[in-house]
């Protein structure tokens, strides 16, 4: 609860354009576990050519919530995370391609375009609990296929990789 | 084409719509279940099951050999297991897998792969060194579970498979409905088209007889005699046809889109043409307009007006309401009617003319012929020598001739103006037959012709007719036969034809004279014809006799017919519809002296001086007491002061008639108001008398005057006590009043009643204008007092006042006021 509420308030300070000084300047290089790896053609880094977050550093980019079922889970769920275009425009990658990697090295291709307001987030909390890989976690790219129908597809569902733990940014 | 036609379309039409939109809304659904199907082949719930499925056994494997690799990286082995446990933990719960799961098979297999997993949670979930030393128990679970995960792969895809395959049947079941409904579109469609061809020909038939339609109607128009001017609801002119433009001199072009109303309309007549204008848009009633030919005026275009004939139809059209009048030029024929109506009236004021004249002249010749007649009658009395008196025989008959011709002309007169009436009294046909046969007898005994007559079948003797014109007409007719027929025979024979209601008697005259001419038989009955015999100018006669025998016939409602050879004689037939009467009693008094017994004293009322004067002549010769006025009004005077025992009055006389003066006599209460008065009359038609005696006269003499019916009038009255009671008040009805009212009450009663009679009387008299209302309801009210008191007179006259104002008689309202006041004062006189 605590930490949904907190992404909550962090929302709410995007919403308002309140300045959040770890998203504003650089990625702090994360102190705790790193959970996601951003590599390739990208415009800030933190760590060598990449840049890693851990939980916190992740979760105070500003998340969001997504209420939907899924074809893999039983009932409706809310998904928080980080929108995959808050990522995008951290980056600066502007057009290209995503290599999104799984645990188990599987990768799916994701189009920059995929990344619009009201479009796929990077989950890390399935009904405000963390994901553990076991639940496909530690992140899930979720998108709102409840609310929006185009997103009801085969291209979608392969593009909702599981146990993601890298993106490639390619030109 | 056939008027029916869009209503039979109807109903094909309306099918072919419906079948259309079953097809389409078929095709509708259909589509949209494709488009779901497709959709759902397209969104894939299934796609990456199958790879899902497979994925699950390389995890395994992925899994299995980390458990080989030595030295054992524990963290690796972790993710691999969780990876594999992540997978089947999909598999077990995701709705994509429900279908997979609904197959026992592969739901007991995963139940299997759970338990493993289940199984080996707490091993390797435990610390580093419990997971090494267990490495042992992990590869033998996971060896056991092998067969079970590659047989879930397998199961899996048999699964997907099939309803993969129901998928397909369902999406080429979808297909073949859809195609089906394609096909019944597309039939539909193709009728759809053929029923639009087929209109399209109508349309086009119908629009060919339409156009030829108009292109007749055209022609008709212009051709037609009759003006025809179309207008609008507005009165503006739409057409103005060729026969419009010569009758009214406007030309089409110049007057199409103006108001009617200026242009044909006279002006007289425009604010009654816009009032009906108004009116009809107002109202919708209309009194023109569909209601046939109407006459009315019209104007050309030079400002003349002329007579039109005119009828006015409306018409719908999709510009609103259009009147369509035909117009005909009747000026020429009203002209004809005018001058056709002048002359038939020009010719009826000359016929009148000419009746006229006869009447008046005869009845003057008649006047002055009394006069001679009667002097004659006194000659006789005189001492005459032999020739003197032949003289005088050759002057009466000479005299009675010219006044039976005089006689002729006016009933001829009298016919032809329809004042000839016929009596309806019991006449003996046979005593009459008689009689004429007698007369003739001497006459035919000359001739050496032998006269007869008889019934053919079952005689009639009594029948209802009109004594004197059956007479004359057989007077005539026999007399004819006898004076035609020399050494021959005339016979006469009647005959009665009975039917329950009606009987037709026919009097045939048959004789075997010399006949009459071929070409004057069908004129025989016309006036002043007379034959061109010898025999003809020997006999002599006005060529009237048949004319008057054919109308006294045709008076009485029958008919009268002529058969003629010449030289061998002819038949006239006389038939009428007669019915039978009952004789009248008879007469058992003894028959009355001729002369009168006593001396009587007499007023003679008469203008004419001679009538006066021989009446006067005949009467003091027989020993009577005469005395004489000159008019009505003198002779009511004088009857008012003298006491008479019998009264001659003329009827025609100036200041006041006789009809009136007999009233005043009546009912002035005078020494002589209830004394017998003998009418005087020339004109003795039957009404007439009939009139005369309900003014109280008490006989009709018909002038001229004879000794013989004068001395049998006096006869007839000398003993005549003054009989003819004409009671001006009901004694016991006024008796009654006065025993019912009380004698203080009747007393009132009767000066207030006096009163209202004296008020009226005044009013009526004086000059001012009346209303014949105000007269009418005046003396109904007072009749009614007067039936109170039983003043019977006083009433009867009032309700002839009545009467006569209610009718607007304005003569007898005259007359009948006149004789009010000595009725009131004989009234007064017995009532108070």
């Amino acid at each position: 609860m605590i930490t949904r509420f907190r992404a909550t308030i962090l929302g709410l300070m995007l919403a308002f354009g309140i300045a959040i000084p770890a998203g504003a300047s650089d990625i702090a290089v994360p102190s705790g576990t790193p959970i996601l790896t951003i590599s390739g053609d990208i415009e800030k880094t933190n760590v060598g050519d990449t840049l890693v977050f851990d939980a916190d550093t992740l979760a105070a980019l500003g998340s969001v919530e997504i209420e939907t079922s899924t074809i893999w889970t039983d009932g409706v769920d809310t998904f928080q995370g980080i929108p995959l275009k808050t990522l995008v425009d951290l980056v600066g990658a502007d057009g290209g391609t995503l290599l999104a990697s799984a645990i188990n090295d599987y990768t799916v291709e994701v189009p920059v375009s995929d990344a619009v307001e009201n479009g796929p987030i990077l989950a890390y909390l399935l009904n405000g609990a963390p994901m553990s890989v076991r639940d496909k976690g530690p992140l899930w790219i979720i998108y709102p296929y409840d609310q929006n129908a185009d997103y009801r597809s085969e291209v979608t569902y392969s593009r909702s990789i599981w146990q993601l733990d890298r993106i490639e940014v390619v030109r | 084409m056939p008027a029916n036609t869009p209503l039979k379309a109807k109903p094909g039409r309306a099918f072919l719509a419906l079948a259309g939109l079953v097809v389409i809304a078929a095709i509708a659904f259909l589509t949209l279940n494709v488009q779901r199907e497709i959709r759902q082949l397209g969104s894939a719930q299934s796609d990456n099951v199958q790879w899902s499925l497979a994925q699950a056994e390389v995890e395994y494997l992925e899994y299995t050999r980390q458990l080989e690799i030595a030295p054992t990286n524990l963290v690796t082995l972790r993710r691999r297991f969780d990876v594999f446990y992540s997978r089947v933990n999909t598999l077990t719960t995701a709705s994509v897998f429900a279908g997979l799961r609904a197959d026992p098979e592969a739901q007991d297999k995963l139940e299997q792969i759970s338990g493993f997993l289940d199984q080996t949670v707490p091993v390797i979930d435990a610390n580093d060194d419990v997971v090494l030393a267990r490495l042992d128990d992990l590869r033998a679970m996971a060896a056991e579970i092998r067969p079970t995960v590659r047989l879930l792969a397998k199961s899996g895809l048999d699964v997907f498979a099939r309803a993969a395959d129901q998928q397909r049947a369902l999406v080429a079941r979808t297909m073949t409905q859809l195609a089906f409904a394609l096909a019944c579109l597309i039939g539909a469609l193709f009728l759809g088209v053929m029923y639009l061809n087929r209109l399209n020909a109508q349309v086009a038939g119908r629009e060919r007889a339409q156009s030829q339609i108009a292109t007749r109607m055209n022609t008709v128009i212009s051709t037609s005699l009759d003006a025809m001017i179309v207008s609008d609801a507005e009165g503006r002119i739409i057409e103005f046809n060729p026969a419009a433009e010569a009758i009214f001199g406007h030309h089409a072009e110049d007057v199409r889109g103006k108001d009617i109303a200026k242009i044909i309309v006279p002006d007289h007549l425009r604010d009654a043409h816009y009032a009906g204008m108004e009116r009809m848009r107002r109202s919708g009633e209309r009194r023109v307009v569909g209601k046939g030919r109407v006459q009315l005026e019209g104007k050309r275009a030079n400002g003349d007006t002329f007579p039109v004939e005119l009828a006015l139809q409306s018409a719908k059209t999709d510009d609103g309401e259009i009147f369509i009048a035909y117009l005909r030029d009747i000026s020429k024929r009203v002209a004809n009617e005018h001058a056709l109506v002048e002359a038939r009236d020009k010719a009826l004021a000359g016929e009148k003319l000419k009746t006229d004249f006869l009447a008046t002249m005869s009845h003057e010749i008649r006047t002055p012929l009394n006069g001679l007649l009667g002097n004659m009658n006194l000659l006789r009395d005189t001492r005459l020598s032999k020739e003197q008196d032949r003289y005088l025989g050759y002057m009466e008959s000479s005299g009675r001739l010219l006044m039976s011709h005089i006689s002729d002309v006016l009933d001829i007169t009298r016919y032809d103006a329809g004042k000839l009436d016929t009596r309806r009294e019991a006449v003996n046909i046979s005593a009459l037959l008689e009689d004429i046969v007698d007369n003739q007898s001497a006459t035919a005994a000359d001739n050496e012709t032998s006269l007869e007559w008889g019934w053919d079948g079952p005689p009639m003797h009594w029948i209802v007719s009109d004594h004197d014109r059956l007479q004359h007409v057989m007077m005539n007719l026999i007399g004819n036969a006898v004076k035609f027929t020399r050494r021959g025979k005339v016979s006469i024979t009647a005959s009665v034809h009975t039917e329950p209601d009606q009987s037709l008697l026919t009097l045939q005259i048959a004789d075997t004279g010399e006949g009459i001419e071929d070409k004057l038989v069908g004129q025989i009955f016309d006036d002043f014809l007379i034959g061109n015999t010898k025999r003809n100018r020997e006999v002599g006669g006005t060529g009237l006799g048949l004319g008057i025998a054919k109308r006294f016939v045709q008076a009485l409602g029958g008919k009268i017919e002529v058969e003629s050879a010449l030289n061998e004689g002819s038949t006239f037939t006389v038939k009428l519809p007669v019915t039978a009467a009952e004789p009248p009693a008879e007469d058992t008094t003894p028959p009355a002296l001729l002369q009168a017994t006593r001396t009587m004293r007499v007023l003679i009322v008469e203008d004419n001086e001679v009538n006066r004067v021989v009446a006067r002549t005949m009467l003091e010769a027989d020993g009577h007491i005469v005395l004489e006025a000159h008019d009505g009004r003198e002779g009511a005077d004088l009857a008012a002061v003298e006491a008479f025992d019998l009264i001659f009055m003329d009827i025609n006389m100036p200041v006041m008639d006789g009809r009136t003066a007999a009233r005043h006599i009546r009912s002035a209460g005078g020494v002589s108001a209830n004394v017998p008065i003998i009418a005087l009359t020339a004109n003795a038609m039957a009404s007439e008398q009939a009139d005369l005696l309900q003014d109280g006269m008490n006989d009709v003499l018909t002038k001229p005057l004879s000794r013989d019916a004068l001395r049998q009038v006096l006869a007839d009255y000398q003993s005549a006590q003054p009989t003819n009671i004409w009671p001006v008040v009901d004694a016991d009805h006024t008796a009654e009043t006065r025993l019912a009212l009380g004698e203080v009450a009747f007393a009132k009663l009767t000066s207030q009643f006096s009163h209202e009679v004296e008020d009226l009387l005044q009013w009526l008299g004086s000059d001012d204008a009346h209303d014949y209302l105000d007269v009418a309801s005046r003396s109904h009210k007072v009749a009614g007092s007067a039936a109170v008191f039983g003043a019977t007179a006083l009433r009867e006259a009032l309700k002839v006042i009545e009467t006569a104002a209610k009718t607007g008689d304005h003569a007898t309202l005259r007359r009948e006021i006149n004789t009010l006041a000595p009725i009131w004062s004989a009234t007064k006189h017995d009532l108070l």
